[in-house]
């Protein structure tokens, strides 16, 4: 489902948000906003007290939305909603901890019987299999990332236990915007995709169109996260914010 | 190399660090068996280390608890504290494996404060985060980082202890991961780290043995230590495993209910920087904040190997609180004429719990490092 909304998309820009920031009623509103705004799937990432592989901003955001009161059942009360409402692929990310709490296997299928489609989890352990067979046990997308510093052969380790789409982190580093994306990027892309028929997905830095404009020659589509999240942290009306700045990069 | 101690450690970190990780492994295991490194190692720990530590018998606090107590010395290592034993094994792995540029997180300050003088010995970059509220109640030992050439980087980012620190050095890794080596201080993180830690820390529980069955003729009943993210412990405890010897772990139990930081007494297993074991967390897997009155046992979580000699019975795990900890602190200047530091006064304050069963019995406890660094907490507090 993730993959086909993607190759049918003129302009493939997935979006990150927060959920729990500012609040809950507010992540849903701004999720049917960026579905009417064209989104082919939404990611929204699950708030955690130590965001290891985050800049700056999503840590903020995870600090916000946990101090404004994030829960998970309040969280999963929602997603039933969202997905229900939003015609489009929702994925959830989060950092594994919050799944293991909740126990693996019990946490997954809340998450599937919610009516999410896919499931991101950048600190998975190096072998993912257990997870990964969970997952596609259920019908749910397991998106893996590949890093700048991934060797081939570990890229085929993790395409062979990635479904939905393949989520190519464009910089060494954490989330958050940056000026100018790496020469190697396209390359990187090319043999990815040698590897594999799922799309190829960049994240981590982009915030501007040009990078946007970019990025689609070479990828199957774009994450953009911080970049938006900023917006909803910077503007009293957060909705439109966040539509407003997501529409500057497909428009 | 097992990656996993039972079901506990691993490596579950961003997809970025994974190819880091197995350069160190490989690093590591190949500079264990180059003759060269390990001769290199043995000299710096005898000539500027110093050591062996001495093993003190504490005659006047053996009679106090009427026990039979010895002190292994590591307050007396260069740098005042344990740390540096696993400092100098790890820059020599740097060097070994061509990086040039040195991170470090610190809570109480001793890991940096090791860090930045073996950085200083061999010349190398040293950046060191610190929790903004550790560099409060630590400042001396921030004023020696920055003696010894270091960038203390603070981190405000959370509760601004060393649980943030270490975040924040790993958000740095991931991002310069080309040129940067991190050189974690405790032995908690994905693997190698806690292999790693262990196998620079043991060199105390092979003195420690040697040193007892000298001066004693026999194995101690008990040895016992302070655990935050557990290296001290797991370098005295290595030797004594397979051993009939009693392994105490004393954890930081803060104010009681709810401010402490005793991950294994009540904490739940879980992940945090890249290991899996015991986690202060709540409910919904969020790490909970903690609290010790030494800033070195400060941190939600604890060595994976520890979890592991905990779940399968092999060592226990027990509390002192931040009191008993201050009070065993003073006990110890004024008995022995040893000023302790307060992650290690903890060990020494168990041994009022521990002598109430146990007259007579011989104990080892590994004093980790010395209190300069905690006079202005100890006065604050108005011992």
């Amino acid at each position: 489902m993730i993959a086909r909304s993607i190759r049918k998309s003129s302009y493939p820009v997935i979006p990150y948000i927060t959920a729990g920031l500012p609040d809950l009623d507010t992540t849903g509103k701004i999720l049917g906003a960026l579905a009417a705004a064209g989104a082919p799937a939404m990611e929204v990432g699950i708030p955690f007290s130590d965001p290891t592989a985050d800049g700056p901003v999503l840590q903020q955001a995870s600090n916000l939305a946990l101090n404004a009161g994030f829960t998970m059942d309040s969280f999963f009360h929602n997603l039933i909603k969202w997905c229900s409402s939003i015609p489009m692929p929702i994925i959830v990310m989060t950092y594994i901890n919050p799944l293991i709490r909740m126990g693996m296997e019990r946490a997954l299928s809340r998450i599937k019987d919610s009516g999410v489609s896919g499931i991101i989890i950048p600190d998975l352990p190096r072998d993912a299999s257990g997870v990964y067979r969970m997952c596609s046990s259920m019908g749910l997308d397991l998106i893996r990332l590949i890093a700048p510093t991934t060797g081939r052969q570990r890229a085929k380790e993790i395409l062979s236990q990635c479904s939905g789409f393949v989520y190519a982190v464009s910089v060494m580093g954490v989330t958050g915007p940056r000026d100018e994306l790496p020469d190697g990027l396209v390359k990187q892309v090319d043999s990815i995709k040698e590897l594999t028929s799922i799309p190829v997905c960049v994240g981590f830095g982009v915030s501007k169109k040009a990078q946007v404009n970019g990025l689609l020659d070479v990828a199957d589509g774009v994450i953009v996260g911080s970049y938006l999240v900023s917006n909803i942290m910077s503007s009293p009306d957060p909705v439109k914010a966040v539509t407003d700045a997501y529409m500057g990069l497909v428009g | 190399m097992r990656a996993y101690f039972g079901e506990f450690g691993g490596q579950y970190v961003a997809e970025t660090l994974l190819p880091a990780l197995e350069e160190l492994e490989d690093a590591f295991n190949r500079a264990c068996q180059d003759k060269r490194f390990n001769n290199e190692l043995v000299s710096l720990m005898g000539d500027y280390v110093g050591r062996p530590t001495p093993m003190t018998h504490a005659k006047r606090l053996s009679e106090h608890f009427g026990l039979n107590v010895w002190l292994k010395r590591e307050d007396l290592c260069h740098t005042g504290a344990h740390k540096i034993n696993n400092a100098i094994g790890q820059i020599l792995l740097a060097r070994f494996m061509g990086k040039k540029r040195i991170i470090a997180e610190t809570g109480a300050g001793q890991h940096g404060v090791a860090t930045a003088t073996a950085c200083a010995l061999f010349g190398l970059e040293c950046h060191v985060y610190m929790g903004e509220e550790d560099i409060r109640r630590q400042h001396t030992n921030v004023e020696r980082m920055r003696l010894l050439g270091a960038e203390v980087i603070p981190v405000k980012a959370g509760s601004a202890t060393l649980k943030d620190a270490v975040s924040e050095a790993i958000r740095d890794w991931i991002s310069n991961v080309d040129t940067t080596y991190y050189l974690l201080g405790s032995a908690v993180g994905p693997h190698p780290y806690p292999t790693m830690v262990r196998y620079f820390q043991s060199v105390i529980g092979n003195e420690a043995k040697k040193q007892i069955l000298e001066k004693k003729g026999s194995l101690p009943d008990a040895v016992i230590a302070c655990v935050g993210g557990g290296s001290n412990a797991i370098g005295i405890f290595s030797a004594f495993v397979d051993d009939p010897v009693e392994l105490i772990g004393v954890e930081a139990y803060g104010k009681g209910d709810g401010m402490h930081a005793a991950s294994i007494s009540f904490g739940t297993p879980g992940v945090l920087h890249g290991a899996y074991s015991f986690l202060l967390q709540d409910e919904d897997g969020q790490v909970l904040p903690t609290h010790s009155i030494a800033p070195g046992l400060d941190y939600p979580g604890v060595g994976p190997e520890h979890s592991w000699l905990s779940a399968t019975g092999r060592a226990s795990y027990v509390l002192v609180d931040d009191k008993e900890a201050l009070d065993a602190y003073a006990l110890l200047n004024r008995l022995e004429g040893i000023n302790p530091a307060l992650e290690s006064a903890h060990a020494i304050a168990y041994l009022a719990t521990y002598a109430l069963r146990n007259k007579g019995k011989t104990v080892i406890i590994n004093l980790s490092g010395r209190g300069d660094k905690d006079l202005d907490i100890v006065l604050e507090a108005g011992i």
